[in-house]
């Protein structure tokens, strides 16, 4: 059970009388993952569900071992999340987000402050959210995912909104982390690049089940 | 040029209707109408004669200007709006300067009308000096801020003081969570907050002038005006749920315990009693020990909590809300009445924090379905 990041099990999720998820079990290794489905298939929610922001019935664990909803807190710094379309108060600034992330999910501060220079966040990081471009905030939230010392990242559409350079950069970030034993899942419409990222497995959602391919 | 007079000046007068209705009615309303002239006219001789007292005056209209070239300068930053760069930098300097003095001197008006009126009160009267001041301090008042408008249309992205100001403060200063829902309120609905508070001063006001009229001062008097005081608040509690459900999502995906998360909304609802426990504490001004004040404030805060919690019922609309709100208000009057308020208070606050910890970690936006 040890090696496996994220467990699942009887994970299912409604909207109201509306059944999205249905996932009798799923175990992942450590890796990375990329996620496809078709709009709506459910994507999001998967992510939210694992994340910690949508409540759900069933069993999350991570690294075997701790308990979404036994060890609420313990497990919300083992799993980050960067949404797809960012959404924060409009004047809070980016080093708000940042001191507040760091207040809670503790961690080296010196990485992702190395992460937010190479993306040029902080150039922008004492200016209000309110002023960003969507580029600018897509940035900022996934530095903010890098934050602490998480065993998964989940990405939520990471390479729209971002210029190229960026996007290799992030590639090379999501590159190192891995190295260093985190895990991820990242969904995207369109295919991860095979040469920058190394590609454990993909998962699929299927009549409102999660699998592994 | 009416398209811009549509745009700036009516547009000022519309959003702030309830601003001058509320002036209005303190300079207008709160004397008997015989006396109307006479008051007056012994304010303006009041400012006229006093340096100190003009002083406060002028900075008060200097207030006002600032919130006439606050409108402008938003309008400005609008998206929909954003086509005032293409048209006016393509005015003549000559055609365009006049313009910007006639739009910020009908926005300035009001004041200029009762400056002037006061300045030639004060040559009437031989306070030449004074009215000599008012009359220059109003004119520059209408000039200089064409300077600003100058300057925002040819330089969009340019930082004024307030910007340079909030970017230094921004370096010194974490926002604390706690204090969220008010920047959002104060930046995005100063309206909904100020005229809250307005009303809630009103009320207890009134109920210190009940009370003086009948000469009896009586706790449970007090919190009878702060059960209408916290009635006044529960509006922005549909806006608190709705500004954390939208904005606020993040926080669920931080380490932060249930236990803190209820901290935040405990620490919300005690700051936002502040300006009443000022307002009671000069008030009372003797006829009440710091105990009756400080029960009546608990008293508020713990109605705000408990009412704010139960919107962690998802389907707790706002018509649902506001009945269960009045039920328990009775509830708690009749136990006021008959002096078991620490007890209501303890029921209350033991009943907010089981809900809370029951339905926070299951609460997610209801969707209303037709």
């Amino acid at each position: 059970m040890a090696d496996k990041v994220i467990t699942m099990e009887s994970v299912s999720k409604n909207y109201q009388d509306f059944a999205v998820l249905d996932i009798p079990k799923l175990e992942l290794s450590t890796g990375i993952y990329w996620l496809k489905g078709e709009n709506g298939a459910g994507k999001t929610t998967t992510m939210k569900v694992m994340a910690g922001l949508l409540p759900f019935r069933g069993e999350i664990l991570l690294n075997g071992t701790v308990n979404s909803r036994r060890q609420p807190v313990q497990y919300r710094r083992l799993i980050n999340y960067a949404e797809a379309e960012p959404l924060y108060p409009a004047y809070l600034t980016g080093r708000d987000l940042l001191e507040l992330y760091f207040r809670t999910k503790g961690g080296d501060r010196a990485p992702v402050f190395a992460m937010a220079t190479q993306m040029g966040v902080d150039n922008f990081v004492n200016n209000p959210v309110s002023s960003y471009s969507s580029g600018m905030l897509k940035k900022l939230s996934l530095v903010l995912a890098f934050v602490g010392n998480p065993a998964i990242i989940l990405l939520d559409e990471p390479l729209i909104t971002i210029d190229t350079k960026t996007l290799a950069q992030l590639y090379g970030i999501i590159q190192d982390s891995h190295s260093a034993g985190v895990s991820f899942i990242i969904t995207s419409h369109q295919p991860l690049d095979s040469s920058q990222l190394t590609v454990a497995g993909t998962l699929t959602i299927e009549n409102k089940n999660l699998i592994l391919n | 040029m009416g398209v811009f007079n549509r745009i700036f000046v009516r547009r000022f007068y519309v959003e702030n209707t309830g601003f001058f209705l509320v002036l209005f009615y303190f300079l207008f309303g709160v004397v008997n109408g015989a006396n109307l002239l006479y008051y007056h006219m012994g304010l303006m001789e009041g400012f006229l004669s006093s340096t100190g007292f003009l002083a406060l005056v002028l900075g008060l209209w200097l207030l006002y200007n600032f919130k006439c070239i606050g409108f402008v300068i938003k309008t400005f930053q609008l998206p929909q709006y954003s086509f005032l760069y293409d048209t006016m930098t393509c005015m003549a300097d000559s055609e365009r300067r006049p313009l910007w003095m006639r739009l910020h001197f009908r926005m300035y008006l009001p004041v200029f009308i009762y400056g002037g009126i006061a300045a030639v009160f004060g040559i009437y009267k031989h306070y030449y000096i004074p009215a000599g001041i008012i009359l220059l301090f109003n004119i520059a008042m209408c000039i200089w801020p064409m300077w600003l408008y100058e300057k925002k249309l040819w330089q969009p992205d340019v930082f004024f003081l307030t910007s340079w100001f909030s970017r230094w403060l921004n370096r010194l200063f974490v926002k604390p969570s706690v204090l969220y829902f008010y920047y959002e309120l104060f930046t995005a609905f100063p309206r909904k907050i100020f005229t809250t508070k307005l009303w809630s001063a009103a009320v207890l006001w009134l109920t210190f002038f009940l009370m003086g009229q009948s000469d009896f001062y009586d706790v449970r008097a007090l919190q009878l005006g702060m059960i209408v005081c916290v009635l006044l608040h529960t509006q922005l509690m549909i806006h608190h749920r709705a500004f954390d459900e939208i904005y606020l999502q993040f926080l669920l995906n931080l380490p932060i315990s249930t236990w803190r998360h209820y901290c935040r909304v405990v620490g919300v609802y005690a700051l936002m009693l502040i300006p009443e426990a000022i307002i009671l504490y000069f008030q009372s001004s003797g006829h009440f020990t710091l105990l009756p004040l400080l029960t009546s404030i608990i008293t508020g805060i713990t109605m705000l909590i408990l009412f704010r919690v139960l919107l962690y019922f998802p389907r707790m609309n706002a018509e649902v809300h506001l009945r269960w709100i009045l039920v328990i208000s009775f509830i708690l009057l009749f136990m006021i009445l008959g002096d078991v308020t620490w007890y209501a208070i303890g029921v209350m606050h033991v009943l907010a924090a089981v809900i809370f910890f029951r339905k926070l970690p299951e609460y997610e936006p209801w969707i209303e379905v037709e």
